[in-house]
């Protein structure tokens, strides 16, 4: 038994090396809850930037406030851990100052469903050359388990003790009604999915919106609980065509989560082309 | 040669060519080189027949407020220039429409209203301007025209003026503008009699630096693109809009972008993107815009990094009054934002410092990774001189950067404590320069901690930045007297020049009196306050707020009672009112 636990380690520890996850970590060790699904999504950003062979000094980080805002402090790389709801627009003025940076912006379902909602229609319009990872574990975390604009109805939580009386927000629906040229889901307990999901993402020249169903192991014992969300994703057939916008909405819609890209659109100029066309 | 100091007005319907014949007035009187100083007033709300006003005060002397008290009074509209004769001179003109299109009702005419003592020239702009384009449109010309004719100008000149400004439109545009005038000229020669004394036929002698007329809202943004400015994320809002305008024109010539975002706290948040990726960047605002941006003030300070921001004031408080000028955002400017939060504010005085207050801010921003505010007001903004071609800022100025080296760079320590407050920032594409910042305090590396000594530590830190920047800033000017002043003045902003004027006319009058102003309003350059206020007997701080905020400021530097002079009225301060309020205190 001890052996094999030793081999176990031992095989993950080269794995690690292997796969040069530690090249873009800081020594910083996550302050997150054990368990977090934020652990896989950054193992998965990380791996999808060794995979991509990006320089660590070429990545540029703006992320809010939450949990999910305290990811660029446990990487090495040009990081800014802004103000609740305000990724987008400080990610936004990395991309328009240095286009050759490959910049991404952290999310929380409060940052940007809530509080920073209002930038999520103007990015997606202006089709700025970002990434949105939106880290959603449909409750506050940070603030210890009150509801987000993800909950869903009737949930109770720490501000709605007799049940969360406002209706969740859908975030991929939205980002497709607001014309984000890349919409995708992903699911935190599956890395490998998530990589080759958020790879398609970051070489997308275009605004990419992300939105990744994590669980809050700590503050939400009833909605997005690992049992919950692996009982309800689905991965998007094969054959979908996602430069379909309307079969996008329509799956978007669905009570199932499905995961995968659910569109993704090539023929609308970024902001920055499209001011070099002029 | 005698100085010439003159106020000519003209007023009329938004619509009637108001505000475009005195911008060729301007034109013409800083071509035979007067000093001019304009103001362009325009409906504050969007009707179609709302009143506009060109104000334009010109003179051989050196001047510094657009003048009380009007000259000549053009009135293309009746019914609104009445009310511009509450500040005519006793002995001021008026030059009217004496067969206006539509027929006066009675009490309507402007003649009825005047004084005695105030002179009226009729002239029929309607029908002259029918007959030079055949329709009324040129009614503006033919009252340029007639001024040439009444007061000595040189008419061929004018002329040249007005087919430079239309250079640009179809001929017949040209056409119908230069008849117009020259049929208004020719009608005032043949039947005006001259019962006046007002003629202004030449200004000063040459100046040999090239000299523009620009706006202080124009100057900023050439400021800012002399500066190299990258990126401008702004959302509209008056007095401040026209910036942007500006730039989304010369920013595409020079590789960069304006970007127009969804509000202010995404401007904001662009800035500080870009000044993070280190480009230069700002936004420009007005009171309600700049107190959503309140809590990236904060992180410009907290994470280190560049933003400039611009608030062109508005009367406040809350969306207040758009169109007119106020001094009511210095509380909001030095002290806007939570915590401890050292920051630059710099008010210029005058478009010259407009400039140069910009230029500035830049500098200061990048070297010192934090924010500065550029306060202007209404006023300031619209206000319109001829000046000296500004100076660019130099080489040392546009790379104020202080990168890390490379032994810095092999175990690099952002935020490592200096003697000056300021750690070598390094961009990103810079290898092994990576780093995260953030808002929550944080040690040298940028980790987030909040142990007491450290804030305290980093707190010092923050606040000694901008007392090492002291050296670095241009020093307050003091103007007048440097001994026995029997009234010192501090003054700050758009007010200054109503001071400096004042403070001229009572040292003529055989008083003592000086003024203190500084382009950089916070931090406060204690050493100079201190000497000013020595030598001062009595001390006087004009402004344009309610509540004396920058009194209020001062007096926890110098710790003596200071007199106020405090107007809300929206107009710019007058010098006349200054020089009462400086009479007063010597006679009390
Ligand atoms: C302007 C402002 N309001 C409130 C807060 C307090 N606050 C910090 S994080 C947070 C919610 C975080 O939730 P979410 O964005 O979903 O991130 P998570 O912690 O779940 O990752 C709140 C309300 C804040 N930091 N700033
Ligand atoms: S509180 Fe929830 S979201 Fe935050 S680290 Fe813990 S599990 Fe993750
Ligand atoms: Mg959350």
């Amino acid at each position: 038994m001890d052996n094999f636990k030793i081999n176990y380690i031992d095989e993950m520890l080269d794995d690690v090396e292997k796969k040069d996850f530690l090249k873009y970590r800081t020594g910083e060790l996550p302050t997150w809850c054990p368990g977090c699904g934020y652990f896989g999504i950054t193992q998965s950003i990380v791996q999808s930037c060794n995979e991509l062979n990006l320089k660590n000094e070429d990545i540029c980080v703006a992320s809010g406030i939450g949990c999910a805002g305290r990811f660029p402090v446990f990487m090495d790389v040009y990081g800014f851990h802004t103000l609740h709801g305000r990724s987008v627009p400080v990610a936004s003025g990395m991309k328009l100052a240095r286009e050759e940076l490959t910049v991404f912006a952290i999310a929380g379902d409060g940052d940007i469903m809530g509080i920073g909602g209002g930038h999520l229609p103007h990015i997606a319009r202006k089709n700025i050359d970002i990434t949105l990872f939106l880290f959603d574990n449909s409750i506050y975390g940070l603030t210890k388990g009150q509801s987000s604009s993800t909950t869903p109805f009737e949930q109770t939580t720490n501000s709605h003790p007799f049940g969360n009386p406002d209706q969740p927000l859908k975030p991929v629906s939205l980002a497709l009604s607001y014309g984000a040229t890349f919409v995708a889901r992903a699911f935190a307990g599956n890395v490998d999915q998530m990589t080759a999901i958020f790879k398609k993402g970051i070489t997308h020249k275009g605004f990419s919106f992300i939105h990744i169903l994590t669980p809050c192991v700590t503050f939400d014992k009833v909605n997005y609980t690992w049992k919950n969300l692996k009982a309800n994703v689905e991965e998007i057939y094969d054959e979908f065509d996602h430069t379909n916008h309307t079969e996008a909405m329509r799956i978007a819609e669905k009570s199932r989560l499905y995961t995968g890209i659910f569109y993704h659109r090539y023929d609308v100029p970024s902001y920055q082309d499209y001011l070099k066309q002029k | 040669m005698s100085n010439t100091d003159i106020v000519l007005e003209i007023c009329g319907s938004a619509g009637e060519g108001t505000i475009s014949s005195g911008e060729i007035f301007n034109r013409y009187i800083s071509s035979i080189d007067f000093e001019i100083m304009s103001f362009d007033t325009y409906p504050s709300e969007i009707r179609g027949f709302g009143k506009c006003v060109a104000h334009s005060r010109f003179s051989t002397q050196k001047i510094f407020t657009p003048g009380k008290y009007t000259d000549i009074l053009i009135a293309l509209n009746d019914a609104h220039s009445i009310s511009q004769l509450g500040h005519l001179k006793d002995t001021g003109v008026v030059i009217y429409d004496s067969k206006p299109p539509k027929y006066h009702e009675e009490d309507k005419s402007i003649v009825g209203w005047m004084e005695p003592g105030m002179i009226s020239y009729g002239i029929p702009f309607n029908d002259l301007a029918q007959k030079a384009a055949g329709n009324s449109r040129g009614r503006n010309m033919v009252a340029l025209g007639a001024v040439c004719a009444l007061f000595g100008v040189d008419h061929e000149e004018f002329k040249n003026t007005i087919i430079q400004r239309y250079a640009k439109k179809k001929q017949i545009v040209i056409d119908n503008n230069v008849n117009s005038f020259v049929e208004g000229y020719n009608w005032a020669n043949d039947n005006l009699t001259k019962i006046d004394s007002i003629s202004f036929k030449k200004g000063k002698n040459k100046n040999e630096k090239e000299s523009i007329i620009i706006n202080g809202n124009q100057a900023v943004a050439k400021a800012a693109i002399d500066s190299e400015l990258h990126l401008y994320a702004g959302y509209p809002i008056t007095p401040a809009t026209k910036i942007m305008e500006i730039l989304s024109h010369e920013l595409p010539k020079k590789n960069g972008i304006m970007l127009q975002t969804e509000d202010e706290i995404s401007a904001i948040g662009n800035v500080l993107g870009a000044g993070f990726a280190g480009k230069r960047s700002m936004t420009a605002t007005s009171g309600p815009g700049f107190a959503l941006m309140t809590e990236f003030m904060g992180l410009s300070v907290m994470a280190q990094i560049p933003a400039v921001i611009v608030n062109s004031q508005r009367g406040g408080p809350s969306t207040g009054l758009p169109t007119k000028t106020e001094q009511s955002d210095f509380n909001a400017a030095v002290n806007g934002g939570t915590g401890d939060l050292p920051r630059f504010v710099i008010a210029p005085a005058s478009v010259e410092e407009c400039y140069d207050g910009t230029t500035l801010a830049f500098y200061l921003a990048e070297k010192y990774q934090t924010l500065v505010v550029i306060l202007l007001d209404f006023f300031l903004s619209n206000s319109i001189r001829n000046i000296d071609e500004p100076t660019p800022p130099t080489e040392k100025m546009l790379n104020s950067n202080i990168a890390p080296n490379e032994k810095e760079l092999k175990d690099y320590v952002r935020f490592k404590e200096t003697k000056t407050g300021v750690s070598p920032r390094s961009i990103p594409g810079t290898p092994n320069g990576m780093y995260t910042t953030t808002g929550l305090e944080n040690n040298e590396r940028g980790k987030p901690q909040y142990d007491g000594k450290l804030h305290t530590k980093m707190s010092d830190m923050r606040y000694r930045k901008l007392n090492s920047a002291l050296n670095d800033v241009p020093k307050p000017k003091w103007t007048g007297p440097k001994k026995d002043i029997d009234v010192g003045i501090l003054s700050w902003g758009s007010s200054a020049g109503a001071a400096y004027e004042a403070a001229t006319i009572a040292n003529k009058n055989g008083h003592r009196v000086a003024v203190l102003s500084s382009l950089v309003v916070f931090p406060v350059n204690e050493v100079d306050l201190t000497k000013f206020c020595n030598e001062s007997k009595q001390i006087l701080i004009p402004e344009l707020n309610y509540s004396g905020q920058y009194a209020n400021f001062i007096a926890s530097y110098i710790n003596r009672p200071v007199e106020r002079l405090n107007m809300v009225s929206g107009l710019p301060m007058a010098s006349e009112d200054v020089l009462s309020k400086i009479d007063e205190m010597i006679a009390s």
